[in-house]
């Protein structure tokens, strides 16, 4: 990684977002990433705040405000302008929560990355919707308290797997990351600014609010998620080319699970059950790499 | 059709930000406040010498090997020899023990040292303004150049006297060439010399002389260590062929061979008695190494041990000599068989096994059962009760005359080379505060300048360097974020074969390369320093680490800090702190 791109800035200080809040940490390094020359597109999430209210900007770059649905079409139009204008070495990227992406804005991401819409479009996931007061969302892993799965009615589904979703449209680039692996991070937006068409970045960022952990815990977690194999550091090249970053020591799910007062409900059972998913997911994916016969 | 905005008649309206969040001081919503705070490593805590050892490793990392030798010469002026023979308790508390394995501290020593040597480098370092006092110095062994070398530093002029031909001590005369090569030696003690201290070899200080001294100089550090065998206290044992090791040993390194042939038995447990053994094996004898304990309880150092028992040497275990005789041609020595009794101070108490005796037939008698100082007059009075009794040295100061002080293996609980060179330095630490401020202050200023919880002391933090401002807490393995360093196998000291340490005096240990040594240095944690590694600066969600070129390379604005404290636990070796905001 070139130092300088570490050492520079896009986003103020100032900003509402909450202590050891994940999502900024991701959004730095992305902008790190890119540049100056990045125009953002931001749909209905936290990040719609922490961005500042009129007139005030957290970020260095222009930023669109949008609908909560709209993170492909809106990206699309500020792309088809750019383009109008002759601009090409501009970068668009829309950086969405997971309800965003995974839910409410999923129509339009499918229908912009199915026209390959040359953008990147970045879901900085951290597991609810969080801003209007930690919602499940289809993010939200198999386990999670929200405050709509109480009690024990605490979330029984799968979190669905976007970045396999986004895999099946085939699209050039689609990749994981996680605000633990800053260098990881920074080479796939890198690397996905130096391509051309729809580029997907599904980016793990801890929410302490939302998570019930500490805050000086949540670059932490975040490394045990990937330590666990419950967020896999990968990528894949044309729906097709997976390639496995980072190769854990495979600490048990455990650990992770038991540090996160979202969780503090589960029993032993529950938690072999959830790493026996684990597991399971983590042999697909070898499989999908090729690593598995 | 490209329109442009500014000539439509009902022209877009959309509102523009042009102010930055800056304007919210979202510092006031914290309630913790983070902070750097450097703090102690262990190892440099368990160094006699007080080393500043986490950054002497950072330095090499970074390929500073220069910087690095000075920072081991701010507290110890024998990087040469202590990178050979120093018994190196600091991998004993290394937190990297707990991860994988302890750095190798000690062979990285010796390679800054010998990377001085070869690039004939010479140090720079700040010397005091002269001061007035003269002190002279007996003896020109560890202890007494110690004590020179800093009290130089400090602004003193000083002489020392020298019984024998060459300075050392024991480094020059006791310890074998196979592990103290005399060019490194030498090395050390010429460097000491080029800072200004004057050694006077072949000058025997008498009793006499020593109250000469006292009227010529303001202050007198006796270094003269143990040069006396002790007595077995059994029959016989004062017949010929019964030698004292440490003269067998001297006689090696004053370039002559003595007779080796048949078998030699050497009696002890300690580095005297194995050296002698193996300097026995390497002149082609065969050597009997006997000792009244058992091998878990040897004073020796065990690696040394167990080379010994490579070379050749054979040991038995719960042996002591009872008797001496001659017998023709030989010598017949009685041994009386010991057992275990119980365990005292983590030893075996022995008593003898009655009825078991053991005789054997050997050529000579080696004893190596201790030392003692030669002249009672070398050591402090144990009873006088006005003596100011530090943890290496014991000051007096009676009457209007030169300050006595005692150093070395003389007053040494624990007599290493290290433990000298500590001595050496709480001299002159003390004979400054002395003299500076009066004999009140010593104490107080040696405590202000101890390295952690333990007893090394620092001269750089005496001095007044940046040392000073680190926390004395010393940091624990559980402090340590270990997500950021990964598993790396420690460098293999390189050896001669078993086969040619048997027959020749050459150094053992070799070199290791430049390559090899930076990659050892950069498994170091750096226990409680900044390394300048940027995590703080990396994980902030807040911007506010900023990033600039003053002595600690970035700072916390706390105008905007939140206090979330993830700095604090990213930062890989506890060189920061989260502490209590106060309103
Ligand atoms: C064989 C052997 C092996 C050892 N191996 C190790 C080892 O591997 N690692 C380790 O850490 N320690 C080792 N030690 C211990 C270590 O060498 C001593 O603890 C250390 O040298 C003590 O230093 P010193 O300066 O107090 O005394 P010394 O080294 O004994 O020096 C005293 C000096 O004073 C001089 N002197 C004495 N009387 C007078 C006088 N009246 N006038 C002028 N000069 C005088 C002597 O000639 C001598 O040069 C070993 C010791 C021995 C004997
Ligand atoms: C159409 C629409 N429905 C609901 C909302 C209210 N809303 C704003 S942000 C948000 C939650 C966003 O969740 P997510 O995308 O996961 O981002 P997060 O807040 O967790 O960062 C919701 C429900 C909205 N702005 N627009
Ligand atoms: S890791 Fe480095 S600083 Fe820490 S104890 Fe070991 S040698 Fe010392
Ligand atoms: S995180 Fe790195 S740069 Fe920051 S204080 Fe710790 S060692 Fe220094
Ligand atoms: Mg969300």
């Amino acid at each position: 990684m070139q130092t300088d791109v570490m050492d520079r800035e896009f986003v103020h200080s100032g900003h509402v977002g909450c202590p050891g809040c994940g999502a900024t940490i991701a959004m730095r390094f992305v902008l790190k990433a890119l540049g100056e020359k990045t125009m953002m597109v931001l749909p209905a999430c936290c990040w719609s705040i922490i961005a500042g209210s009129y007139p005030q900007s957290a970020l260095k770059i222009p930023v669109i405000h949008a609908a909560f649905e709209t993170g492909g079409a809106t990206a699309t139009g500020v792309r088809a302008a750019l383009d109008m204008l002759g601009d090409t070495e501009t970068t668009v990227l829309t950086w969405a929560g997971d309800g965003g992406t995974f839910d409410i804005g999923f129509q339009a991401l499918s229908g912009a990355v199915e026209r390959n819409e040359n953008f990147i479009y970045a879901c900085y996931d951290n597991e609810a919707y969080m801003n209007t007061g930690i919602q499940r969302s289809s993010s939200t892993p198999y386990g999670a308290w929200t405050t709509t799965t109480t009690g024990r009615d605490w979330k029984k589904l799968r979190k669905k797997n976007i970045v396999e979703v986004l895999v099946a449209h085939r699209i050039p680039y689609a990749a994981t990351a996680s605000i633990a692996y800053p260098e990881d991070l920074l080479r796939k937006a890198q690397k996905a600014k130096n391509m051309k068409g729809s580029r997907f970045l599904h980016i793990y960022a801890s929410c302490p609010t939302g998570w019930r952990i500490p805050s000086e815990m949540s670059v932490k977690i975040a490394r045990m998620a990937v330590q666990t194999n419950i967020f896999p550091l990968y990528e894949v090249e044309d729906g097709l080319r997976y390639t496995i970053n980072y190769k854990p020591r495979e600490y048990l799910v455990r650990e992770y699970f038991r540090l996160q007062g979202r969780f503090k409900h589960l029993t032993d059972q529950d938690l072999d059950q959830i790493q026996q998913m684990v597991n399971e997911d983590w042999e697909l994916l070898l499989r999908k790499a090729g690593e598995r016969a | 059709m490209i329109m442009n905005e500014s000539a439509n008649p009902n022209p877009l309206f959309m509102p523009r930000t042009y102010l930055t969040t800056e304007s919210n001081k979202t510092g006031s919503w914290r309630f913790a406040r983070p902070r750097y705070d450097e703090k102690t490593s262990p190892c440099s805590a368990a160094c006699p010498a007080g080393e500043d050892i986490a950054r002497i490793e950072m330095l090499a990392t970074q390929g500073l090997f220069k910087e690095a030798w000075e920072t081991i010469l701010l507290e110890n002026p024998f990087p040469s020899v202590c990178g050979r023979v120093c018994f190196h308790s600091c991998e004993d508390l290394c937190n990297r023990r707990e991860f994988d394995a302890a750095v190798a501290i000690h062979s990285l020593e010796r390679f800054l040292a010998d990377t001085a040597i070869r690039y004939g480098i010479k140090p720079d370092l700040e010397r005091r303004t002269p001061r007035k006092q003269k002190i002279a110095v007996v003896g020109a062994g560890p202890a007494g150049l110690s004590a020179a070398w800093f009290l130089t530093l400090l602004g003193y002029s000083c002489r020392v006297f020298e019984a024998s031909e060459e300075a050392g001590g024991i480094l020059r005369w006791g310890i074998p060439a196979y592990r103290l090569p005399l060019t490194a030696l030498r090395h050390d003690i010429k460097q000491i010399e080029a800072q200004g201290v004057s050694i006077l070899t072949g000058k025997p200080v008498t009793a006499e002389m020593l109250e000469a001294l006292k009227k010529d100089f303001d202050a007198v550090f006796m270094a003269c260590g143990h040069g006396l065998g002790m007595a077995m206290n059994v029959p016989g044992e004062n017949l010929k062929g019964v030698g004292e090791g440490l003269d067998f040993l001297r006689q090696i390194r004053d370039g002559q061979t003595p007779a080796c042939n048949g078998v030699s038995a050497v009696i002890g447990g300690g580095n005297t008695a194995v050296d002698v053994a193996r300097s026995v094996v390497r002149l082609g004898g065969k050597a009997l190494l006997l000792y009244r304990r058992r091998r878990r309880d040897m004073p020796a150092f065990d690696p040394e041990v167990e080379m010994a028992l490579d070379e050749g040497v054979e040991l038995q275990e719960l042996m002591a000599p009872v008797a001496v005789a001659q017998e023709e041609e030989k010598i017949l020595l009685t041994l009386q068989e010991m057992m275990i009794a119980g365990e005292e101070n983590s030893r075996g108490r022995i008593v003898p096994d009655h009825g078991k005796i053991h005789q054997v037939r050997v050529d000579r008698i080696f004893k190596a059962i201790g030392a003692q100082a030669v002249e009672p007059w070398h050591q402090p009075d144990a009873a006088d009760r006005d003596m100011l009794r530090l943890t290496h040295t014991v000051l007096n100061r009676r009457g209007t005359g030169a300050v006595l002080v005692f150093g070395g293996d003389l007053t040494n609980a624990t007599k290493s080379v290290v433990h000298a060179i500590a001595s050496g330095k709480q001299a002159a630490i003390a004979l400054d505060a002395l003299f500076q401020e009066g004999v009140e202050a010593v104490v107080p200023r040696m405590e202000a300048c101890r390295v952690g919880d333990g007893q090394s002391l620092s001269m750089e933090v005496y001095l007044g360097g940046e040392r000073r401002l680190r926390n004395p807490h010393v940091v624990r393995y559980e402090e340590i974020n270990t997500d950021h360093f990964q598993f790396i196998p420690r460098v293999t000291q390189p050896r001669l074969l078993k086969e040619e340490r048997a027959r020749s005096f050459e150094e053992i240990d070799l070199k290791i390369s430049a390559q090899l040594a930076m990659k050892e240095a950069e498994s170091c944690f750096n226990c409680g320093i900044c390394n300048q590694c940027d995590n703080c600066y990396i994980y902030c969600p807040d911007t506010s680490v900023i990033l600039e070129r003053d002595t600690q390379g970035r700072h916390i604005n706390y105008d905007y800090c939140k206090g979330c404290g993830l700095c604090v636990v990213e930062c890989p070796r506890n060189a920061m702190s989260l502490g209590e905001e106060t309103p």
